[in-house]
């Protein structure tokens, strides 16, 4: 992967300023190295996954968001992001140039857009209708503003329009977005064939209409190799120049043998245009680095070659000489030197290569620069460009702007249109009035499309676009590639890792993961970075437990056996879990369902099918029905136990006198709730003979009691230090409902001091049941049978994870957890159990909390 | 024919003496062995030893193609963890004779104890006389021959292997069943009596794993990224986990199984800061130069320790839950870095080994991949107990992990659902452990630090019978160790945080007066130079990166590393997947975090004004939460947090 993404900036986050939508901010999002290489920002996840989901409105959405050129992009753009993929090293990045390509080709001709209309007065004049002037003016129109856009020629598009041929980009791509534009901001105004300076409107006359000006004139004047033979020489030109007559509809008959100088992306252009023009039959392009080095993107590389385009590396031009119809391009050979200023490694002449590359035709490639005798005249040019400062975007004039490659030299697409909304945010922030605005950064938004829980996800090999090549009429441009068909599309979407994704790890959340990926991709040496790193991990996190989180089951965790404890085997050695009543009713385990009340027939009745296949208990108001043990809960108002009950719990409301079993084998219970008058209840219940304390900890009432919040575990301490106090713990068994999620839950509640934990709400999920606010809603389609099979199997997987806390704790009976297994991670759960914080083995004193009574100790 | 008479000679010293007679000599006679333990243990040349008496514990064990005959009877632990080699007793033996052989020949002429044959791999186990319960015990291969009667339950949760008794079988064990001998092992079984001279009329039974347990007919559902736990304030009760976890259970009928560390937070070493402010612009370029760091780990008693060029480690992690490509960059990575790399459980490769400059060998209860060529070869031996994920609970490798490769470093089948077992089989208390410790070091010849890795549970307890036992230095593991793949509510809730485990440690230490006596690291969610600095602050001596070191090198968290389809490549045996990950470079970018968590280390050692990490102590840390401070017994002064805006930091 292309490191380069996690430079300085990617550790000192910078935010984008506040007038832009940015999510980086967001705790759980960091945009992934695809977003941050490109210079746009664009949501390349989301709009991967939504391809994915073939939600194809919501790709265009992400990705025309803050690209107005998208559907040029698709085909054209340098796409920095594909190197800077994450899969790029090992099976080749993500195509993500060519998924955008199938959204647009999709939606982006017919897109209506909402137009915004003008609401501000001021107006801002832009010369040059290319990539960083057409950004720039939808970046000031969207916000309101008249912007007159004043192009030299007779079409907009700049380089897109004059330097890339058909074959690539059809020009009815490029009007797609252009028209897009316009019928999004209609407040943009063309004014085409209105060259800058006196043949067409003078920058005076721009600053006199209008209240910024930004010069986007962009690099259209190809640089001489600056060798003998070349000035004057009509069989040599200049590749911007070729591709303009090209792109102006000319189809000039060119010698046999064409050769183009240059690796960059004009010269594969020229020497791809070139091939296709009548007469010609072979290309050359002469480079003067190796191939690891040519800057071609490795797409237009691969279509040259496969084109059957010559590269002649490691060579240089000297002069050329006219011989009678032809030329003869002498050249040396070269050999890669010591690296250069920039870094690259600096071709080296070797001595004695002197060769002669005969053929009809030079198109020199060397690099573009920038003209113009009217802003010289007014003394805005620097050398071959206009004067301009990369921290505002301005010019030496305090009126006028600039940006694109006019500004600072040839560039890509995507990165003009950078420049140009970054020199529109500086405008804008003059026109507001600010005089030191905060500086511009990229802002990266997420849509936060969930990663595909699909078993094919990144399984995919890398999809390829048909290449068709030259075709059977070259001279017509017909385009090399054909767009994915959707399944390969969806296919490609899938390659993607979803770096992006957050996952629910706190200590390796993706802030702390991206952190991780910049220190390694750090320069030990790199002190600037290193400082940056330290600054960002030096802080602290918030406090995960503030005051307001209640006492809480997740706030508990076992101690496992090691060496104080025999270690028995989890995977394979027994953990009993039957569960007598009192010695007088016998279950096989301590995990029952309760509260279904409430539930539709079908459901209550699939529900009890499970609950009968795992010889478990229903604790009730109805009674089960299909002969399941049941555990009968008697409301207020009722005053029978049914004989059918293996236990009559009475709700401590009912009169005591009331509380009366139907049988003499049948138990008899109390029902307790958290703010009942505990220690009256209690010898209350042990007066008529009570073998069951019902604690009742669901914090609401109502149908599903539960779904209200976070159930009062203090009721089970104080119930069992109430019975401590009456040294009675042994003569009643407490049944635990409210809360219980898992069997873990279901474990810490044992270790407490219950007896058995009844399910409500998570055999309803089961069920089919979903949360709807504060209730259940049953709209799940689920036959009888597949209820009593769902809920059989939530039993049994409660049963499973409670007997595995048991047996890591190295107890071999599930009813052997005490209270000593656990610990606390909160004071405030540790002020509610009165389990130890961890660490400790007493509860702890810190200053100004009150401490309970240990529990056990 | 030499002798060696252990009337005269500690078994230490008569140990060397074998060894170095056996390069030699053909057979040698050891005297007066009156069942000492360790006789014989590391010899690793093919020679006789005629031990003319008793012998004690782990009699040949950790060998490799000697043969041993004891006259007598042995003591427990015969022939433990041989390679190859032949052990002929003339008596009885007693538990676990055969425990974990690998391909060696074990002849017991009277009767032989429980759990003979514990998790064998390879080889054969004869008794003549009656074995006791659960011969087979979790044998992975090879074969276990009974002539007289098997005891209880025989072939308790066997993976694979064959027993054959020709006796009356008590019981069958758990997942264990009776099959018709087929005839060309029956002729197999009676060619081995003949070679080691063993006359027997009679037939057998067979027992063989039935494939019950540990089988599952619907697979968990493979999901990408965990719902986020919800806290405090904004605490959701049936939050998304949980219906998750609700829903999925009602269709697979069992726990869920994951990998990583724990999900929710927890106190943490980011509760506690620092009580001089570190402002990172007073740092200078050379701080790596002017702060010591070199730590020297596991000399304490006399072994050669591991010289660390900072107090850090490379958690262990196994090749297994990780590719062979990633414990190759990590290795590499941890040479270049000049810090010490750790097998984890399953086996040291060639690879690895001649990448890593510094290597500790793990060895678990299963015995997998442990052998005596490897022991020989690192630079620091590990006893795992346990380990922050997952303690109390054994390693799990999920059955596509378990591909033919790894399978054979193992010595298990190929495509087993492996269930690591959690205990040892010869470590039942704190008595084994001084005895198992005792045949590493004699083993190795007294060379090799030897260390305990616990996770953290009953920490304070745990500590004191780790220190006394003599270990080295202690790899204590926090809760928020992470795994590749175990039980999610054992992940979630089993164990304590590291915060508190390395402060019960401190003050166990303390209680026995033995902070001198052991070393210290740490591990279990610790990310950076930060986090080591604070740990290092409140006590430890070095600390331990596993997670942090995975991210560094590529890892995404995209959760699936029980199922061994990490897209990234890292912990997978997946070919393809692996294809995607490119170990040089990968070993460059682990390089790099190592060197910028050097950095930090230096940098904030240095601005608390100090110029050796050794300096570095609590009164150095003030707690920023109540939770922290009850823990830690720091100051609580949540004024110290620096609350500046996580995300917007300028550019200095």
């Amino acid at each position: 992967m292309n490191d380069s993404v996690y430079n300085f900036d990617r550790i000192a986050e910078t935010r984008a300023p506040s007038v832009y939508h940015d999510d980086i901010s967001d705790l759980h999002f960091v945009p992934a190295p695809c977003q941050v290489a490109c210079p746009v920002g664009t949501d390349v996840p989301s709009y991967l996954g939504y391809i994915w989901e073939e939600k194809w409105e919501q790709a265009f959405e992400a990705i025309t968001a803050t690209n107005p050129l998208s559907s040029i992009c698709g085909r054209v753009c340098d796409a920095p992001c594909e190197p800077a993929c994450r899969r790029a090293q090992s099976d080749g990045a993500v195509a993500i140039r060519n998924l955008k390509r199938i959204v647009m080709d999709k939606l982006g001709a017919d897109f209506k857009p909402t137009p915004i209309p003008v609401s501000r007065k001021e107006r801002v004049a832009i010369v040059g209708a290319g990539p960083a002037g057409l950004a720039a003016a939808q970046d000031l129109a969207s916000h309101g503003m008249e912007v007159h856009v004043f192009e030299a020629t007779d079409r907009p598009g700049g380089m897109v329009a004059w330097g890339i041929p058909g074959f690539r980009l059809p020009a009815e791509r490029a009007r797609e977005d252009i028209d897009r534009l316009m019928a999004k901001c209609p407040g943009i105004k063309l004014h085409l064939n209105t060259p800058l300076g006196e043949d067409g409107v003078t920058l005076d006359e721009l600053k006199a209409g209008h209240d910024a000006v930004l010069l986007t004139i962009g690099a259209f004047k190809g640089k001489p190799m600056g060798i003998a033979g070349e000035d004057g020489n009509d069989k040599v030109v200049d590749g911007v120049g070729f591709l303009y007559r090209i792109n102006a509809g000319e189809r000039p008959t060119l010698p046999e043998t064409v050769v183009v100088i240059g690796g960059g992306d004009v010269a594969m252009d020229a020497c791809r245009s070139a091939l296709r023009m009548p007469g010609c039959k072979n290309v050359k392009v002469v480079y003067r680095r190796g191939p690891d080095e040519i800057p071609a993107r490795p797409d237009e590389l691969h279509g040259a070659i496969a084109e059957n385009i010559e590269f002649v590396y490691n060579t240089q031009q000297e002069r050329i000489e006219t011989t009678g119809n032809g030329l003869i391009l002498h050249c040396v050979k070269t050999e890669m030197g010591a690296p250069g200023e920039d870094g690259r490694r600096r071709p080296v002449v070797v001595d004695g290569s002197d060769h002669g590359i005969e053929c009809g035709m030079v198109i020199a490639a060397v690099g573009q620069k920038t003209e113009s005798a009217h802003l010289a005249d007014l003394g805005l040019m620097g050398r071959d460009r206009v004067a301009t400062d990369w921290e505002n975007m301005r010019t030496a004039d305090a009126k006028v702007f600039a940006a694109g490659d006019g500004a600072f030299g040839g560039s890509t697409i995507v990165m003009a249109m950078n420049h140009g909304q970054r020199a529109a945010y500086y405008i804008r922030q003059m026109l507001d009035g600010v005089e030191a605005p905060i500086p511009y950064h990229t802002p990266y938004r997420t849509r936060r499309v969930p990663v595909a829980q699909d078993i094919m996800w990144e399984k995919f090999p890398r999809q390829e676009q048909d290449f068709h090549g030259l075709g059977a009429e070259p001279a017509a441009f017909p385009e090399i590639e054909s767009t994915y068909s959707v399944e390969a599309a969806r296919a490609e979407a899938a390659r993607c890792y979803r770096c992006d994704a957050e996952t629910g790890s706190n200590d390796y959340s993706v802030h702390n993961r991206e952190d991780i990926f910049s220190m390694a991709r750090t320069n030990p040496v790199d002190i600037r970075k290193n400082r940056a790193m330290l600054a960002k991990r030096v802080r602290n996190r918030s406090n995960p437990f503030p005051e307001s989180r209640p006492a809480t089951l997740d706030d508990l965790c076992f101690l496992p056996a090691n060496l104080s404890r025999l270690v028995i085997d989890p995977y394979r050695e027994a953990c009993a879990s039957n569960t007598d009543l009192m010695g007088k009713l016998d279950l096989p385990n301590p995990i029952l369902v309760g509260g279904m009340d409430n539930a539709p027939d079908q459901v209550f009745n699939g529900t009890m099918a499970g609950v009968l296949s795992t010889t478990s208990a229903y604790v009730g108001v109805r009674a089960p029905g299909n002969g399941a043990q049941w555990i009968q809960i008697l409301q207020p108002g009722a005053t029978t136990a049914s004989k059918q009950a293996a236990v009559a719990v009475f709700d401590s409301a009912i009169p005591a006198d009331q509380w009366r079993r139907a049988s003499e084998d049948q138990l008899l219970g109390v029902r307790l709730r958290n703010g009942a008058d505990l220690s009256g209840a209690i010898s209350a219940a042990f007066e008529v003979g009570c073998e069951v304390l019902l604690l009742d900890g669901a914090p609401g009432t109502g149908g599903w009691p539960e779904l209200t919040g976070t159930p009062d575990i203090n009721l089970l301490f104080e119930t069992v230090m109430t019975l401590r106090q009456m040294k009675r713990e042994e003569h009643i068994d407490l049944i635990w409902f409210g809360g219980a999620r898992s069997g873990t839950d279901a474990a810490k509640l044992i270790a407490m001091g219950a007896k058995a934990v009844a399910f409500g709400v998570p055999t309803a999920m089961a069920a089919g049941g979903r949360i709807d606010g504060g209730t259940m809603v049953f709209s799940s389609d689920m036959a009888a049978g597949e209820i009593g099979a769902a809920v059989g199997n939530l039993l049994n997987a409660q049963i499973g994870e409670a007997t595995m806390m048991a047996r890591c704790t190295g107890k071999t009976k599930l009813h052997n957890l005490e209270p000593e297994d656990l610990r606390s991670i909160t004071l405030a759960t540790e002020t509610a159990t009165g389990i130890p914080l961890a660490g400790r083995t007493q509860p702890s004193a810190v200053s100004g909390i009150q401490r309970p009574e240990s529990m056990g100790y | 024919m030499k002798r060696i008479d252990l009337s005269a000679i500690s078994v230490r010293e008569g140990n060397e003496l074998l060894r170095k007679m056996a390069e030699q000599e053909d057979i040698i006679e050891v005297l007066n062995p009156d069942a000492q333990h360790h006789i014989g243990v590391g010899l690793t040349s093919p020679c006789t030893v005629k031990i003319r008496g008793s012998a004690g514990y782990f009699c040949g064990g950790l060998s490799d193609g000697a043969r041993f005959e004891v006259d007598s009877n042995a003591g427990w632990g015969l022939g433990d963890n041989i390679y190859n080699g032949t052990v002929v007793v003339g008596g009885n033996a007693g538990a676990i004779a055969g425990v974990a052989i690998r391909g060696a020949e074990i002849v017991v002429k009277g009767n032989m104890g429980s759990r003979a044959g514990q998790v064998m791999k390879k080889g054969t186990l004869l008794c003549c006389g009656n074995a006791n319960f659960m011969a087979g015990y979790m044998m992975y291969g090879g074969r276990i021959i009974i002539l007289g009667d098997s005891g209880e339950r025989v072939g308790e949760d066997m993976s694979a292997g064959d027993i054959y008794v020709a006796g009356k079988v008590n019981s069958l064990g758990s997942d264990a069943e009776l099959i018709d001998l087929p005839a060309d092992e029956l002729d197999s079984i009676m060619a081995f009596l003949d070679k080691h001279e063993i006359g027997f009329k009679g037939s057998f039974q067979k027992i063989h794993n039935a494939g019950k347990k540990l089988r599952y007919a619907t697979q968990e559902p493979q999901r990408r990224s965990l719902p986020f736990f919800k806290h405090s304030a904004e605490m959701t009760y049936w939050n998304e986990k949980i219906q998750e976890d609700v829903f999925v259970k009602s269709q697979i009928g069992r726990y869920r199984i994951r990998g990583y560390g724990t999900a929710r937070a927890l106190p943490h070493v980011s509760d506690i800061a620092f009580r001089k402010k570190i402002d990172p612009d007073r740092i200078e370029s050379g701080v790596v130069d002017q702060v010591r760091m070199r730590t020297e780990i596991g000399g304490i008693n006399g072994a050669e320790p591991l010289k660390l060029s900072m107090p850090v480690m490379v958690a262990p992690m196994s090749y297994g839950a990780l590719s062979a490509s990633t414990k190759r960059a990590i290795a590499i990575a941890s040479g270049m870095s000049d810090i010490a790399e750790n097998t984890g459980e399953g086996g040291m490769s060639d690879a690895q080994r001649g990448a890593a400059k510094q290597l500790i060998f793990q060895m678990l209860g299963g015995r997998l991949g442990w052998n005596i060529h490897d022991m020989k070869r690192a630079d620091g031996l590990e006893i795992y107990i346990s380990q922050g994920a997952k303690p109390g609970l054994g390693g799990q490798l999920m059955a596509n992990k378990v591909t033919k490769e790894l399978a054979e470093i193992r010595g298990i089948p190929e495509g087993i659902d492996l269930r690591s077992p959690s205990r040892h089989p010869d470590i039942l208390g704190a008595d084994d452990l001084v005895i198992k410790v005792e045949e590493f070091r004699e083993a190795t010849g007294y060379r090799l630090p030897v260390s305990i890795k616990l996770g953290a549970g009953r920490v304070r307890d745990d500590i004191k019978i780790a220190a006394k036992d003599g270990f080295d230095f202690i790899e204590l593991d926090g809760m928020q160790g992470s795994t590749g793949a175990g039980s999610s509510e054992v992940i979630e809730y089993v164990g304590i945080p590291t915060l508190s485990a390395i402060c019960e440690a401190m003050d166990a230490l303390d209680e026995i007066e033995f902070r001198d006596k052991v070393q210290m690291v740490l591990m279990g969610g610790l990310r950076d130079g930060i986090d080591a600095v604070k740990a290092l602050c409140l006590g430890a001596d070095a600390v331990a990166f596993g997670s942090s070191a995975i991210i560094a090198g590529g890892c995404i968290a995209c959760m699936q590393c029980h199922i061994g389809q990490c897209v990234t490549g890292i912990a997978t045996q997946n070919p393809d997947h692996e294809d995607r990950y490119s170990p040089e470079q990968e070993a460059l970018n682990i390089h790099r975090f190592f060197e910028s968590v050097r950095w930090q280390i230096a940098a904030i050692t240095n601005a608390l004004g100090y110029d050796s990490v050794t300096q570095l102590s609590r009164d150095d840390l003030v707690a920023l939460t109540p939770e922290a401070a009850a823990i830690t017994g720091l100051p609580y002064e949540p004024e110290h947090r620096d609350e500046t805006d996580a995300i917007a930091i300028k550019a200095s």
